[in-house]
């Protein structure tokens, strides 16, 4: 099952900074608020319940996947804590529709600037 | 002790999830609201579990095992029948009474500033209209 807003855009606000965040490398669940709070200067709020209805959403797209999956699992040999947790990664769709995403943004904003500079000339 | 209070709540509240979702998901985000308890407040994790489990239960979808309210009826399929959807009810009754609770508790804790014992009564008296004089009375 593909997600309306996950394959045809503008994707949601907490689907384009998680997209974002996993961007940046693989990260677990809590690694991706925290990616998610530091970019966007603690702006942007994301809850656990949020995060992982969102990443269900993702993986079901296959915009995102468990990490171990697609790549083989660390040494446990210094096992800490993090390393139990479950890591999540940017499958190549979903680098594409990030890309895609940005460059919808990107018109959006030129669009805007161009508009912008029009009323000015206006007044 | 409002802490024990908010994790057992989270804790029930994960429970209500799906069973697929729970399992999959259930420990780590137990892990992250231990880990955000302080930092974000256990009002805003409650409330972000809640609508995250209502997102879970009554997800529009085309599944005819769902619930769809889209065109003004409850139509229940084999996924959602009425008797969970009164357990639904009921554990959101719940939940939103410990909430309460907990915020209840929260309040107590900052002293309680009746306004009236503060406040002066000033009365406005316009004598004649050629000339108008301001009498200010304050009453204790």
């Amino acid at each position: 099952m593909v997600s309306r807003d996950t394959s045809n855009g503008p994707l949601s606000a907490a689907t384009l900074h998680i997209l974002l965040a996993l961007a940046g490398g693989n990260l677990h669940g809590y690694g991706i608020i925290k990616e998610i709070r530091r970019s966007s200067e603690g702006h942007y709020r994301l809850g656990p319940g949020t995060l992982y209805d969102n990443l269900k959403k993702l993986m079901q797209a296959g915009l995102v996947a468990d990490a171990a999956q697609v790549s083989p699992p660390k040494r446990r040999s210094a096992a800490t804590k993090e390393d139990d947790r479950r890591f999540y990664t940017l499958t190549r769709e979903g680098k594409d529709a990030l890309a895609k995403e940005v460059d919808r943004l990107q018109s959006v904003v030129s669009q805007a600037r161009l508009r912008l500079r029009e009323s000015r000339a206006r007044v | 002790m409002s802490r024990i209070i908010s994790r057992f709540a989270y804790r029930f509240l994960l429970r209500l999830h799906p069973a697929s979702f729970q399992n999959e998901f259930g420990a780590e985000m137990l892990w992250i609201f231990d880990e955000e308890d302080q930092q974000s407040g256990a009002a805003y994790l409650l409330f972000d579990g809640a609508r995250s489990l209502l997102r879970q239960r009554f997800r529009l979808q085309n599944d005819p095992g769902q619930l769809s309210i889209a065109s003004g009826t409850i139509i229940t399929g084999p996924g959602m029948s009425p008797l969970r959807l009164l357990q639904g009810g009921v554990s959101v009754l719940l939940i939103f009474f410990c909430l309460i609770r907990v915020l209840s508790h929260a309040n107590s804790l900052f002293p309680d500033v009746k306004w009236a014992d503060r406040m002066s009564c000033y009365t406005l008296t316009l004598e004649a209209p050629s000339h108008a004089e301001v009498v200010l009375t304050s009453t204790p």
